[in-house]
């Protein structure tokens, strides 16, 4: 499978908060060069999201090194994957928390925990990998034109 | 994110306008629960929100306590694909009434009135 990077410049933002709107428009365009539809578009965009905000709120090192977040895209004829590389401490989201035990919000329930269930839903694959003090997150969807394409566009 | 609060009759309708994210859902939150009171009723018109995140789940989790707490009444309005997915697959869509226009909305609050 013949694999190229996306058109789009890697993007290397400071670890806070105000910088997911410019991730988002990343992820936007990335999902535009691959034709993804909108519901496609819209899943990966929430994925991306809701792991970058934890990583912010959550997985920030005690190293007075400032942490950041740094996001690329690749392409092939059946995949879009959005990397995602962060210096904060190790993580894995895909372990946080059983998504089944997730339902709404009945009294007593914690709040908040929904945010890795959307992640995972959002995307065909997710992979994470710890190397060289960096977190590793890998968002991958498939494109429409490989012909299984997983939802009609709407 | 725009936050606008009207008042029809006992209704208080509070309508939305851009994204529920981890940046916004704090300011909606400050914007809500002070208009949770006792029996009250309240619209949430979500037509003009493009995109919500786990952050405005949370914010709908908190105001959905509330308005239980206080025997209160809360319909959402014009819920947008995506996130009535999104509430859907969380299993939040369960615990609104939600519809798609503000007349429906106001309907749905005064029937409850009647019963």
């Amino acid at each position: 499978m013949k694999k190229r990077l996306c058109q789009l410049q890697p993007l290397t933002v400071p670890c806070k908060l105000e910088f997911l709107d410019a991730l988002a428009v990343f992820v936007q365009q990335a999902s535009k060069e691959a034709d993804l539809d909108y519901r496609t578009s819209y899943r990966l965009r929430l994925a991306v999201d809701e792991i970058a905000t934890n990583i912010i709120l959550h997985g920030l090192s005690d190293s007075l090194q400032p942490s950041t977040l740094t996001v690329y895209a690749e392409l092939d004829d059946q995949y879009l994957t959005i990397h995602l590389e962060d210096t904060g401490s190790g993580y894995n989201p895909a372990e946080a928390i059983p998504p089944d035990k997730i339902r709404g919000p009945e009294q007593g329930q914690k709040v908040g925990g929904w945010g890795i269930y959307l992640a995972m839903w959002g995307v065909d694959e997710f992979e994470y990998v710890r190397m060289h003090a960096r977190n590793l997150s890998k968002f991958r969807v498939r494109r429409p034109s490989c012909g299984e394409h997983r939802e009609s566009d709407s | 994110m725009q936050i606008r609060v009207e008042v029809f009759g006992d209704v208080t309708a509070v309508s939305l306008a851009g994204e529920v994210n981890s940046r916004t859902a704090g300011r909606v939150e400050e914007a809500l629960l002070p208009l949770v009171t006792g029996g009250c009723k309240l619209l949430l018109d979500m037509c003009e929100v493009s995109y919500m995140s786990s952050a405005g789940l949370r914010m709908l989790l908190l105001l959905h306590r509330e308005v239980e707490n206080k025997a209160g009444q809360v319909v959402l309005v014009g819920l947008q694909e995506m996130i009535r997915d999104t509430m859907a697959i969380t299993g939040f869509l369960d615990f609104f009434r939600d519809c798609k226009t503000v007349e429906e909305g106001l309907e749905l609050l005064k029937a409850y009135e009647a019963h």
